[in-house]
């Protein structure tokens, strides 16, 4: 009887102990920035949103980035309601995401700076696509600062522009993520 | 022997739990915040449906330029193929500026020609919504007041018996207050009820000066850029004087109703619609509608608008 209590504790510990250092292998990015760029014949768009919540886990190399569409902030607040409207459809699709891996993510344990390949898939308008791209990566007192940028064609999720508005916006459009990280 | 196998176990159990957490961990970690108070977006496309006004105002420093139209009778004794089923006639048009003082409050000026008695009509209006639904449904309804004072500069009638005898300045105007709420039931589908009030300084002889009205109106989405519209206004009136004005002038006062199909080209909202009402005035078409859809009586109208924005923050 006294064994099994003895086991039973030392499960526990064990389990915590387990539990404390998956924490330390994941961290968290609150107010991730993304931000996009369009740039057209007759309009320069410009779109960023402070609000994205982003993680990743150094052991494993997962990362993981998702936005609120609606937190998208625009110069004209009639093309932020066009943009959630009639493109994003924010009502039906309200969160875009982007779940992939970094490679070599073990070398982030030390502080430095580091470029990595990230590669993963991006679900926006409710159409899912593999991205690849090179993002930066600054370790120090184990807080990582992470930027990366890439390009999205909008036809490939599925985001139709009328022919009218064809001159306003870019048929692909420039994404800008910076993420600071912390435990 | 007992007690390694139980550290065995444990190990495994060890192993087991740590490598589920690792999958969920980063889902759990991200938080987008609480949505709660989050406002309810674009409830209608425009500041009006058909002959309806929406709880819709323009954004902060943004102009709304806005043309309508009401075409003649498409048939009965008025329309049909000799006048081009109302095409070559023009029931009213209103020209109008809007500006955005708040993302809230928006102020406008309208020129209208009129389509009752009174004509040549200038408007100064008003539209504050106070009142936003939340996604959430802390907040259900979305509740505005619009304003309108309106003056006609017509040459007063020397007829006694017309509504456009003028003997002051202040003979010349009404107002209209309305009261709008709103709810935005799904994506596709809202709705408002409008509680009017019109008060006309000068009326023809035993006509209501004050008038209660209730207007209702929805929008259904059928694509992502094209909207169904309709709207219809029941006014409260009294029956002897209805009863006196109808006797005296020989037509029957009917309500007014509109359909229309609403459609988003990005900037532009165009508004293709049908209506009984001839005027686009609220003191006029509640109060005076005197045609009807069962005789024919209906006209096309249209509505055009285009906003500007002045809002250009400096860049970072």
């Amino acid at each position: 009887m006294k064994k099994i209590t003895i086991y039973s504790v030392f499960l526990f510990l064990l389990l915590s102990l387990e539990g404390f250092a998956q924490q330390s292998s994941s961290f968290i990015s609150k107010g991730a920035s993304i931000s996009f760029f369009s740039s057209a014949m007759l309009e320069d768009i410009e779109a960023k949103s402070n609000l994205a919540g982003s993680a990743l886990d150094i052991k494993t190399g997962d990362i993981l980035f998702r936005v609120k569409n609606t937190s998208f902030q625009f110069d004209k607040k009639l093309m932020q309601e066009h943009f959630n409207e009639n493109y994003m459809e924010s009502d039906k699709y309200p969160i875009s995401e982007f779940k992939g891996k970094i490679e070599n993510s073990g070398q982030l344990t030390k502080d430095g700076n580091y470029t990595a390949k990230v590669s993963g898939t991006l679900q926006i308008h409710g159409v899912t696509k593999a991205y690849a791209t090179m993002a930066t990566f600054i370790v120090k007192n184990s807080i990582i600062t992470a930027a990366a940028s890439f390009d999205v064609r909008l036809a490939d999720h599925k985001i139709t522009i009328p022919s009218v508005v064809g001159k306003k916006i870019a048929e692909v459009v420039k994404v800008k993520i910076n993420a600071t990280y912390k435990h | 022997m007992q007690g390694n196998m139980k550290s065995i176990i444990c190990t495994l159990l060890c192993g087991i739990t740590t490598g589920a957490f690792a999958q969920e961990d980063l889902d759990k970690l991200i938080d987008l915040g609480n949505p709660k108070n989050e406002k309810v977006t674009a409830t209608f496309k425009s500041g009006s449906l058909i002959n309806l006004k929406t709880t819709e105002t323009i954004h902060r420093n943004e102009l709304d330029f806005k043309v309508d139209h009401r075409f003649g009778d498409i048939a009965g004794s008025a329309g049909g193929s000799k006048n081009f089923f109302g095409l070559d006639n023009s029931s009213d048009i209103r020209i109008g500026l809007d500006y955005g003082l708040l993302d809230n409050l928006t102020i406008g000026i309208a020129r209208a020609k009129g389509a009752t008695e009174i004509r040549q009509l200038y408007e100064a209006n008003l539209k504050y919504r106070f009142l936003e639904q939340t996604v959430d449904n802390s907040v259900p309804v979305s509740i505005a007041f619009f304003g309108s004072t309106t003056v006609s500069a017509m040459e007063a009638s020397e007829d006694k018996n017309s509504a456009a005898n003028f003997d002051d300045f202040s003979d010349r105007m009404s107002y209209v207050s309305q009261l709008i709420i709103a709810r935005k039931f799904s994506s596709g589908i809202s709705f408002a009820l409008v509680p009017t009030y019109l008060h006309r300084n000068f009326t023809a002889f035993n006509e209501q000066n004050n008038m209660f009205a209730i207007g209702i109106g929805g929008r259904a989405k059928v694509s992502n850029r094209i909207a169904v519209v309709a709207d219809y206004f029941l006014p409260f009136r009294q029956s002897s004087k209805k009863q006196y004005r109808e006797n005296i002038t020989g037509q029957r006062y009917y309500n007014a109703l509109g359909v229309g199909l609403e459609m988003d080209t990005g900037g532009h909202i165009f508004h293709l619609n049908f209506t009984n009402a001839t005027a686009m005035q609220e003191s006029q078409f509640i109060s005076e509608t005197i045609s009807s859809w069962g005789k024919g009586q209906f006209r096309w109208g249209f509505s055009i608008a285009r906003r500007f924005s002045f809002d250009k923050k400096p860049k970072e």
